[in-house]
């Protein structure tokens, strides 16, 4: 089966072909009796193991067991891994959960929240031939069984603005930190994936810690949001419609997990794809769905609000315009954005009397990631900051986004991208909820339990080097 | 000699520390390349402007070398692949390059005047391992051999290269390819042990053969079948002659002609024989098992000579790649 990763992802050491060597790496403690060397050991006719003393006296074998943890930490046989992530995340474990809240007590009962990305939303809109509004209404009313519908634009509101304190902080402390610049993007799981386990401690210090937008939104979901409905984390479940795979393994980071109550911050990811499947299977169409009154509680109702600066979250161009004029005083209203080798690298630079200000780039895809990360190694580098991210043309061109048949590929995105951006856009600063959030959620925006809620941390993934894999 | 006056070398794969052995008269070890790449060397090929030597190896890199006064100089590294290189390919142009791995991937390279290499494109065609790389004689066309049973060929398409053909047919591993003079057929060798011959069919083609779009279709005219009894690991297509020779793992080097009533659309071949006094090859053996190199000779009668010499029995079982020096 082809992989479904991003194509970042998938160069990431994934061989489908395991060798008896690369079966596992993961070593195993065995306890090491001192004495003699040489141990028999006896197989049993029901395949357990025994090992026979110097003594005679028979020890029963422990089987090695190795947790999906340790499974997905390694670099070795991750493609198994991955498929079991998989069926652990789809709509069909969505569908489980919504009956068995059905039958469930009250007890038992989890309260099921589900956070819409908006490039999700444009590419329902688009295979639906509807508005976004018209279709994030019907795709609240169509889940119906489900409690909340929220909309991740708002949590974006948090990453944007971290961000761009983030890069400022960064900015003016680049002559006592080396690796403080160029900052790079933080918000796609494909290009953290395969900086951690390509680049590991060379790259970590220049990725942003602030986190995307689907975990922040999970933060305040299994945190604010439980605390107000009078929850714990581990009663709600939380899912998120994303238009990429990627996401799904962002969810199960350990660093997202809750060891108080045993909870993820994002339960299940769904991909837009696997929406229209859940359509699908009820034999709805969401056109024909009487629309329904979005969730107020995180966002305004009246109308839908985007960012701007593209389909990948806008962080280029929000960190821009933010550093240019907390650092410079200068007020910014348009980009130029200046295409180079192709259409996903592109540059912008801030220049005042010829001197360069400035230098941010946006690099999609991974060939651009891959000279990207190369002029760095080579400390070639022009960029302050630098918006990444694995999919060519970004996030609404994601692998799980949905592929319309009989149109261009070209066309098919040129329509998603245009529902994307028929909305208003907003300022994150001038979000009301969001700044009421940071004082009662977070108790302030340089507080240690912002740091906590919004800000992560990377893990170099280790290298194991097999000689006995060698392919002639 | 071989190679006078042709203004070109020989690469020859060295294993790290390997001294190579002189292999006769003419030839001289001129530099040994032993700080570049921590694993076996796989491949080694000359820029087109003869500058350059690309060595592509499975410590998962390519080095690319320049030719200084008093040896060579490795001036960058190609990182990037995720496991072993398997091969290395200049474009005719000389500014693009091409490398394959076992991680199913062909990487297509730029190098600028500043001789600064930059990734342009990373194609994921492959499902397999793809063994070999190769540029078609005039145009930015890319073939590539794999694992996976196929040939893909490769054009650039506004920003990006994309696939344009896979060429379905081997039954097993693809090992090698070759474009012949023209660059319109194609031959391919395969664990199958068979070479197979391919032709290119533009659209509006006279003989009717159905193209989508604006991409010409490639179709196999002819299955070179029962000649070889083990894995076919290289072959090469003389540029002079039309001749084709194929390395194989029963230990023989084979040479086919083309008949000449060969049918264009279903040429035949056949098998040049091997004890005629006519044919006589030198066979230059690194000590690396790997590398043998068969440069045959074009006589003033235009056909290439070639002979078995008794190295051969000293060498491991592959015989693997092969050349033909123009």
């Amino acid at each position: 089966m082809a992989s479904p990763f991003s194509g970042v992802l998938q160069l990431t050491d994934l061989d489908d072909y395991i060798g008896p060597s690369q079966e596992c790496i993961k070593p195993v403690k065995v306890e090491k009796k001192p004495g003699k060397a040489a141990a028999k050991i006896r197989i049993e006719a029901d395949g357990s193991y025994f090992q026979i003393n110097q003594d005679g006296g028979a020890q029963k074998l422990e089987k090695a067991k190795i947790t999906l943890n340790d499974c997905l930490a390694c670099s070795g046989c991750i493609t198994s891994a991955e498929s079991v992530l998989i069926t652990q995340q789809s709509h069909e474990e969505l569908c489980k959960m919504l009956t068995f809240n059905k039958t469930a007590t009250p007890n038992e009962q989890k309260l099921v929240v589900v956070s819409v990305s908006p490039q999700s939303r444009a590419s329902l809109a688009a295979r639906c031939k509807m508005s976004v509004l018209e279709t994030a209404k019907k795709l609240t009313a169509f889940l119906k069984s489900v409690h909340y519908v929220f909309d991740t634009t708002f949590s974006r509101n948090f990453s944007l603005l971290e961000s761009q304190q983030e890069f400022v902080k960064r900015f003016r402390k680049q002559s006592e930190d080396k690796k403080a610049l160029p900052m790079l993007a933080s918000a796609c799981p494909g290009w953290i994936c395969y900086a951690e386990k390509t680049h590991g401690s060379f790259i970590i210090p220049y990725i942003s810690t602030t986190k995307s937008p689907q975990q922040v939104m999970g933060s305040l979901i299994k945190g604010h949001f439980a605390e107000q409905q009078h929850l714990t984390p581990d009663q709600i479940y939380h899912v998120t419609v994303m238009p990429c795979y990627d996401k799904k393994l962002e969810a199960s980071r350990p660093d997202f997990f809750n060891q108080e109550y045993q909870t993820r911050d994002v339960d299940c990811v769904i991909t837009t794809g696997e929406v229209l499947k859940l359509l699908e299977q009820e034999g709805v169409s969401l056109s024909d769905v009487d629309p329904a009154p979005l969730d107020t509680m995180f966002g305004s109702a009246a109308e839908l609000t985007s960012h701007a600066g593209g389909g990948s979250g806008g962080y280029l161009e929000h960190i821009y315009k933010y550093a240019a004029k907390e650092l410079f005083g200068i007020q910014v209203d348009t980009i130029q954005y200046k295409p180079l080798k192709n259409k996903d690298f592109q540059e912008v630079t801030l220049e005042k009397d010829g001197v360069v200000l400035l230098q941010f780039a946006l690099a999609y895809g991974f060939r651009n990631i891959q000279n990207l990360v190369q002029k760095l190694k080579r400390g070639k580098s022009p960029y302050h900051y630098v918006e990444v991210m694995a999919c060519p043309s970004g996030c609404l061109n994601g692998g799980g986004q949905i592929k319309l048949d009989g149109e261009s590929s070209k066309d098919q995105l040129q329509q998603v991208e245009r529902l994307y951006e028929s909305l208003k856009t907003e300022i994150p600063e001038k979000n009301r909820t969001v700044n009421e959030l940071y004082e009662q959620w977070l108790g302030g925006v340089e507080s240690e339990k912002a740091a906590k809620a919004l800000h992560t941390e990377y893990h170099a993934v280790e290298k194991t080097s097999t000689g006995f894999n060698i392919k002639w | 000699g071989l190679g006078r006056g042709l203004g070109r070398g020989r690469g020859l794969s060295p294993r790290v520390g390997t001294i190579l052995l002189s292999p006769g008269p003419g030839w001289s070890c001129r530099a040994v390349l032993d700080e570049g790449h921590q694993r076996t060397v796989r491949r080694v090929a000359w820029s087109p402007c003869g500058s350059y030597l690309a060595s592509a190896s499975f410590d998962a890199t390519t080095c690319i070398w320049k030719k200084q006064e008093d040896g060579f100089e490795c001036v960058t590294t190609l990182e990037g692949h995720e496991n072993e290189v398997k091969s290395v390919a200049w474009a005719p142009s000389g500014t693009l390059l091409a490398t394959c791995s076992r991680d199913k991937s062909v990487w297509v390279w730029e190098v600028d005047e500043e001789e600064e290499y930059e990734c342009v494109s990373v194609l994921n065609s492959h499902t397999q391992d793809v063994k070999h790389v190769v540029w078609h004689p005039n145009q930015e066309l890319l073939a590539s051999a794999s694992y996976d049973d196929t040939v893909k060929l490769y054009h650039e398409e506004e920003d990006d290269w994309v696939c344009c053909a896979t060429l379905e047919g081997h039954e097993s591993t693809v090992w090698s390819v070759a474009f012949d003079r023209s660059g319109e057929r194609l031959a391919s060798c395969s664990d199958d042990k068979t070479v197979r011959i391919w032709r290119q069919y533009k659209p509006g083609n006279d003989e009717g053969v159905v193209c989508s779009g604006t991409d010409p279709t490639w179709k196999c005219i002819c299955n070179l079948s029962g000649y070889h009894t083990r894995t076919i690991y290289d072959v090469a297509w003389c540029h002079l002659t039309g001749a084709l020779a194929t390395a194989c793992g029963d230990d023989a080097i084979r040479v086919f002609e083309e008949s000449a009533s060969s049918d264009p659309q279903q040429p035949t071949f056949s098998l040049a024989a091997h004890n005629s006094p006519d044919w006589a090859v030198t066979l230059h053996c690194s000590a690396s098992v790997l590398r043998t190199s068969v440069e045959a000779e074009p006589s003033r009668k235009k056909r290439p000579r070639v002979s078995f010499s008794r190295h051969m029995s000293l060498m491991a079982r592959a015989v693997f790649p092969v050349s033909f020096l123009e």
